[in-house]
């Protein structure tokens, strides 16, 4: 049901609509910047850099709507929630847009000593997972799907699960060859990235799941980092 | 269309509180126009409880049984029960000035008599009780301490009432109820008339009276029924739609009527 006063509607649509802006550039950034990472492409590379940001100005123009909106309208119950998880989930994609720059901007680092196939492979593989989860969420978000959304905050075990081998892999080339070192640390800061990207998806996840129902989803998530672990052991 | 009462609507026993006003199955009607709708609750003992909806809801009515105020109206009528400590208040035996004294009521625009500051507050505890000029001076200035309006006051005793700004009018009125030493304090949109200065007072009030009164408010600004009270119900076309904790009436409702209402949908 639209609100008495037409024009809280129209402020509530402009900032769902900048939250899927929002969305729409970390998922392109995120696979720009793997793209970039994996081709060696340095021009692409240089448009996630900027595209960043455009992230940042739209986190603020967003929180400028929010704070506005909460003063004018003081918003209750969904409307509350939609605006307080909107600045919430708005933090997280702006964090990601920031993880993707940063794997951009290892591109130069990396480039020319370029990853062996297999690793290519391996990164490439994790970029997707996260790729489908930054896209999914705020799909899901926007069509109101809480089911999807409980689910999708739990795949995020499964780059987790990937994110332990692909730090195994890297520790393997790098015990292989000494010359691996400066590209396999870059690629592993790489991947630690991805995988952080992925917190972030959980946690707008999180969000969008209680803008939606007014529950929160339980507090523990199956969790598996298990790099600790391989570490040589003592 | 029936509204949500199950148990665990009962505010009063899923805290595990002390219900101080219960009300059973109560129909009220305005001649033949049916008012209220076969409402059920059970409001907790030193505690602010908030009726909120839209006009028209029964809210204030609701509010006007709980003292019996209504029958100073002809063709008004209540059935049903109303439990006062366990004792039905609308029994036929119930004194009504005994009633009332436990029960006190402020209402939306202040109604200081024409008489001295004093006397204001004096009038009413001299209905009911015989005490000495020391006692009365002393019960006079608790009253208006409690009422947060001592200070302001208090070297104007004999001024009128009326030459007061509305909002000490309205805590005045407030002073007046707490003299008698109720029990209850019903409030009917008590700052509805004032300016935001003067409903902060009211509200500071409200908070601190909490912790030794039972108090129901009625009120239309639902940021401040969201600020004072411990629970909300939410009443609609006669019926009580929705009766629980106040964060949660007003983050996450479970009737999409409430949720409606409250973020100006309709109403």
């Amino acid at each position: 049901m639209a609100h008495t006063v037409a024009s809280f509607d129209e402020d509530l649509r402009q900032i769902s609509q900048l939250i899927r802006d929002m969305g729409d550039l970390a998922g392109s950034m995120v696979g720009a910047s793997t793209k970039a990472l994996l081709n060696s492409d340095n021009a692409l590379a240089q448009r996630v850099v900027s595209d960043d940001a455009i992230m940042d100005a739209r986190q603020r123009e967003l929180d400028d709507r929010a704070i506005t909106l909460i003063a004018k309208r003081q918003p209750m119950a969904d409307d509350l929630r939609s605006v307080v998880g909107a600045i919430r989930m708005a933090g997280d994609l702006e964090r990601i847009g920031d993880l993707a720059k940063n794997i951009a901007k290892r591109v130069g680092s990396v480039g020319i000593s370029a990853a062996p196939r297999d690793l290519s492979h391996s990164i490439d593989s994790m970029a997707q997972l996260v790729l489908i989860q930054v896209q999914g969420v705020i799909e899901e978000y926007a069509a109101g799907d809480a089911t999807a959304l409980a689910k999708l905050r739990n795949d995020d075990e499964r780059i987790d699960v990937k994110y332990t081998s692909v730090f195994r892999e890297l520790l393997t080339y790098m015990m292989e060859d000494p010359r691996n070192i400066t590209a396999c640390t870059h690629l592993l800061f790489c991947a630690k990235n991805l995988e952080r990207i992925g917190d972030h998806v959980t946690n707008i996840a999180e969000n969008a799941y209680y803008v939606l129902t007014g529950t929160q989803l339980p507090a523990n998530r199956p969790k598996q980092d298990e790099t600790a672990m391989s570490a040589p052991a003592a | 269309m029936k509204p949500m009462l199950s148990t665990d609507l009962n505010v009063a026993e899923t805290t595990a509180e002390k219900a101080k006003i219960e009300v059973k199955n109560l129909n009220f009607y305005y001649g033949q126009s049916k008012a209220l709708k076969d409402i059920n609750l059970s409001l907790p003992e030193r505690s602010v409880t908030a009726f909120i909806g839209p006009s028209g809801c029964g809210k204030s009515t609701l509010l006007r049984v709980l003292n019996r105020i209504y029958e100073l109206y002809p063709k008004q009528s209540a059935e049903g029960q109303v439990l006062l400590d366990g004792k039905n208040i609308l029994d036929r035996s119930q004194d009504l000035n005994l009633l009332r004294t436990k029960i006190g009521m402020v209402f939306q625009k202040p109604t200081p008599f024409p008489m001295s500051i004093y006397e204001n507050i004096a009038f009413g505890v001299r209905l009911y009780e015989k005490i000495s000029k020391a006692e009365m001076d002393n019960r006079v200035e608790q009253a208006l301490k409690r009422a947060a309006l001592w200070n302001e006051v208090k070297d104007k005793l004999n001024a009128s009432g009326q030459s007061l700004s509305g909002g000490q009018q309205q805590r005045l009125c407030i002073a007046r109820t707490v003299a008698v030493k109720p029990e209850v304090i019903l409030l009917d949109e008590p700052a509805s008339a004032l300016d935001p200065l003067s409903t902060a007072k009211i509200e500071e009030l409200i908070d601190e009276l909490q912790a030794d009164y039972t108090i129901v408010i009625v009120t239309h600004n639902m940021q401040q029924a969201a600020r004072v009270s411990r629970q909300t119900a939410f009443m609609y076309l006669g019926e009580l739609i929705e009766f629980d904790r106040t964060e949660k009436i007003f983050t996450s409702p479970r009737e999409k009527r409430t949720q409606d209402y409250i973020t100006g949908r309709f109403g």
